[in-house]
């Protein structure tokens, strides 16, 4: 009874006397209200798997104003204005791709307000992607150009870490100057955008000194947002880098193996105990495949020993887009074919990078929350997967996105699922 | 010394004929001839053999593909790739355009051209910006606008329609990258069409018209039999928005007779299908009354790339499923394209032309293709670009041909 104590309180009002029948009739007359209210697009038959809610299994979708209306076995289509057939299909929460760059602008050869960095709408609905968080591209310095010019005027949602770099990925001296790494500034851009600022960013710093790296942290404490480690840091070790990051902090390319920095797993293939035991910690390791990130030789044993990523970072950018990350989708299929569970991977697609970056509205299809979805085919037959080394591993499944629904809308059918036909 | 003569003459009898040899696959090449069978050999970002047969112990690298489709690396002739971050612009230098590289190579183009973006004034930001730094070959038709698509109301002034400096930049200034001339988006009469003929007549290249916002529109068979030269660009042949822009089928489905009278005398039609600019409506009827664009394209900017367009190989797979058969649709985004722009070392496999290639699997099965309406035409094939080479160089891999298998 508790529980419909403002419903007592309003018929005590009227001086209406409470009885169970009364509580009864306002019930059904609510749960009509639910029933007869109009649906902006059901999806149907599909197999729903939405992590956060510990769904999986075939369910009707109902989106209204670009929200979630209802998941259920059953929706009827009586009240939907557009009802899409998703019969052997997955529905799952729009992908999360927590490591992008795309602060894309016309300064050549540069990431931060440069043409390697790339337009999101470029790349993300047709692999199901409908949030992109850019990866310090900018710094406290130059994120209110990226916020106008590129946050506001693409239809992906874009998030952002800053960089500690007042300038972000300059690629030049700017990168390295120690005192436009500023911990006051960079918090304050940081509460400024809370909406869209989810963390700090460290990386391609090359000096020996610490500061960029504490300042970084100092920022991420004072903000209380993770600090997302580019771990490009040559004088700094991982064992180093690890041991100072907190749990929830992330660190990017995995799975990589260049000499700048320490791979993950050591000669004998065995994942390196203080990597595992950060992860035990709570620190939380995201591909970021780019262009040299990943490597069969780092990826394929730490999924056998069940080390696995957080997230599917994709590190987009001009230099990975026609490599062998080619787009999340396509990277989530890596890993599905190198041995993880298909739930296992869509977990790492939307609701675990979501918790990471504090976004826990996002990567989820709960009642009420904003109806970002894809529908994904998985194909079966002969495909192959490519690393940073030119590796090939064959697999026999690939993801593929039929349909990407941003605030509810169609932003993407591969196939005219959501299309009516021709006569 | 001996040694030396020794090891090099073991060196020369180790060369191989070909840097890398694509081999079992079925080659469309319809400059040369050739729908069939074929192995290719590269050289020197050059194709350098073309044979039924080339043993593998020839080449330094084989790919083999075979069940595959070997063409000509795609043109796409209708793009808008002048990106850029102008506030006030909506095509040249401004976010409605798109970089090419992330659209070409996964769709098997190894050439766009990019559709009037630019005109003379603002080409040379579109060249430093863009062309230079891309690795798609970019080609240009000029806007007879001086600075190209900045603005829909710059594009209705014809006191920047200047003939001559337009003529000037494509034939002094930037004859090879420059190709044509784009008239567009003019809400007047035919004098933007007139001016850009005049151009073309000075530069000795083809005119390019997107014939939409006239309202009531302007005839189109006025257009192709008194204005236009042959050899001469239609674009957006299957739009179908009859208050601004004449179509090609009328309200009862026919197709209007003068068309193939039109496609006689030498007009280009190029489909240019773009976010608004393909119906079934218009091509379904076309295709029965045997009406076929003479160049499949996609007209690429950001309001079509995730619509029903999203890429060349998707338009290509559109068009088939209208029952057109794939070396036809191919030659319509190959060496079709390359004899309208005048640049007849593209779109075929030559021997000694740049080694630009595309290699497609034909999938099977239930497929949708979407018009502008959300209309869907069902379809059982559709082409997806496995290996892209440009200039003898992979520049796509979708599933790893191209590599070697992983040991641990």
């Amino acid at each position: 009874m508790i529980r419909f104590r403002p419903l007592i309180m309003i018929l005590e009002l009227f001086d209406l006397k409470i009885t169970r029948e009364w509580i009864s009739l306002i019930l059904l007359f609510f749960s009509i209200c639910i029933q007869a209210q109009e649906i902006d697009l059901l999806i149907k038959n599909g197999h729903v798997v939405d992590v956060k809610n510990n769904k999986d299994t075939i369910s009707d979708v109902s989106i209204a104003n670009g929200k979630i209306l209802q998941v259920a076995p059953y929706i009827s289509d009586k009240n939907a204005k557009k009802v899409i057939d998703a019969s052997g299909l997955y529905v799952v929460p729009g992908l999360i791709d927590p490591h992008t760059h795309v602060f894309v602008g016309s300064k050549p050869n540069k990431f931060a307000d440069g043409n390697n960095s790339l337009s999101p709408d470029d790349f993300s609905f047709k692999a199901g992607v409908t949030t992109v968080v850019d990866a310090g591209t900018s710094g406290w310095r130059n994120f209110p150009l990226f916020k106008t010019q590129v946050i506001d005027e693409s239809k992906t949602r874009i998030l952002a870490f800053l960089n500690i770099a007042a300038y972000g990925m300059t690629g030049d001296d700017l990168q390295h100057d120690l005192n436009e790494m500023n911990v006051a500034k960079t918090s304050e851009m940081i509460l400024n955008y809370p909406e869209t600022i989810v963390g700090v960013k460290i990386g391609h710093f090359e000096g020996k000194v610490w500061a960029p790296f504490d300042r970084a942290l100092e920022v991420g404490t004072l903000t209380n947002r993770p600090l997302f480690v580019e771990c490009h840091l040559p004088e700094y070790t991982l064992k180093e880098q690890l041991d100072l990051m907190r749990p929830g902090d992330m660190i990017t390319h995995a799975f990589e193996n260049i000499s700048e920095r320490t791979p993950v797993v050591d000669d004998e293939g065995r994942v390196l105990p203080y990597v595992l035991a950060a992860e035990k910690r709570g620190v939380l390791f995201d591909v970021g495949h780019g262009g040299a990130g990943f490597w069969f030789d780092q990826g394929i044993p730490s999924v056998e020993q069940g080390f696995w990523p957080n997230s599917f970072g994709t590190d987009l950018h001009r230099f990975s887009m026609n490599g062998g990350m080619k787009d999340m989708l396509n990277l989530m299929s890596k890993f599905l074919n190198m041995g993880m569970p298909l739930k296992e991977v869509l977990a790492r697609g939307s609701w675990y990078p979501a918790k990471a970056i504090k976004r826990e509205d996002l990567g989820n299809l709960s009642v009420g929350s904003i109806a970002d979805i894809a529908v994904i085919r998985v194909k079966e037959g002969s495909f192959g997967y490519i690393d940073a080394k030119n590796n090939l591993l064959k697999g026999d499944q690939k993801l593929e996105a039929e349909l990407t629904i941003k605030d509810g809308k169609v932003v993407w059918d591969l196939n005219g699922l959501a299309a009516k036909p021709i006569k | 010394m001996v040694l030396c003569f020794l090891f090099m003459l073991f060196f020369y009898g180790q060369a191989q004929d070909y840097e890398l040899l694509l081999k079992g696959g079925h080659v469309i090449d319809t400059k040369n001839n050739i729908d069939g069978p074929m192995d290719i050999g590269i050289s020197d970002g050059k194709v350098s053999a073309v044979a039924r047969s080339i043993p593998r112990g020839k080449a330094a690298k084989t790919i083999d593909v075979s069940g595959m489709y070997v063409t000509p690396g795609l043109i796409d002739m209708h793009t808008h790739v002048f990106m850029g971050n102008e506030p006030d612009a909506y095509i040249a230098d401004g976010g409605t355009s798109v970089m090419p590289d992330g659209f070409t190579f996964r769709a098997g183009v190894t050439t766009v051209v990019d559709a009037g973006s630019s005109g003379w004034r603002n080409f040379p930001l579109f060249k430093a910006q863009t062309i230079d730094k891309a690795k798609t070959r970019v080609l240009a038709l000029l806007n007879i606008v001086g600075t190209g698509m900045k603005s829909r109301f710059e594009e209705q002034d014809v006191s920047d329609m200047n003939p001559t400096m337009t003529a000037y930049a494509i034939k002094k200034q930037y004859p090879d990258i420059l190709v044509g001339i784009k008239a567009a988006h003019y809400w007047g009469d035919f004098t933007q069409v007139d001016l850009a003929v005049e151009a073309g007549k000075k530069a000795g290249v083809p005119v390019m018209v997107d014939f939409g916002e006239h309202r009531p529109p302007n005839s189109i068979e006025a257009l192709f039999m008194e204005h236009l030269r042959p050899g001469d660009i239609f674009t957006h042949t299957y739009s179908n928005g009859p208050d601004d822009r004449e179509t090609i089928v009328d309200e009862n489905g026919k197709l209007k007779p003068f068309i193939l009278k039109a496609q006689k005398r030498g007009i280009i039609f190029d489909m240019g299908h773009g976010g608004g600019a393909f119906t079934w409506k218009q091509a379904v009827p076309a295709t029965e009354q045997g009406f076929k664009a003479d160049v499949v394209s996609s007209d690429l900017h950001t309001q079509s790339m995730n619509s029903g367009m999203k890429d060349l190989s998707n338009v290509i797979s559109k068009f088939m499923a209208l029952g057109i058969s794939l070396t036809d649709a191919i030659d319509r985004a190959t060496w079709a394209p390359a004899k309208v722009i005048n640049r007849p070392d593209l779109g075929n496999l030559s021997v000694g032309s740049e080694a630009d290639v595309a290699v497609f699997t034909m999938r099977e099965g239930d497929f949708g293709f979407l018009d502008v309406r959300r209309k869907r035409l069902k379809g059982d094939k559709k082409l997806e670009t496995e290996l892209t080479l440009r200039a003898g160089k992979v520049v796509w891999d979708l599933n790893g041909i191209a590599t070697e298998d992983f040991k641990e």
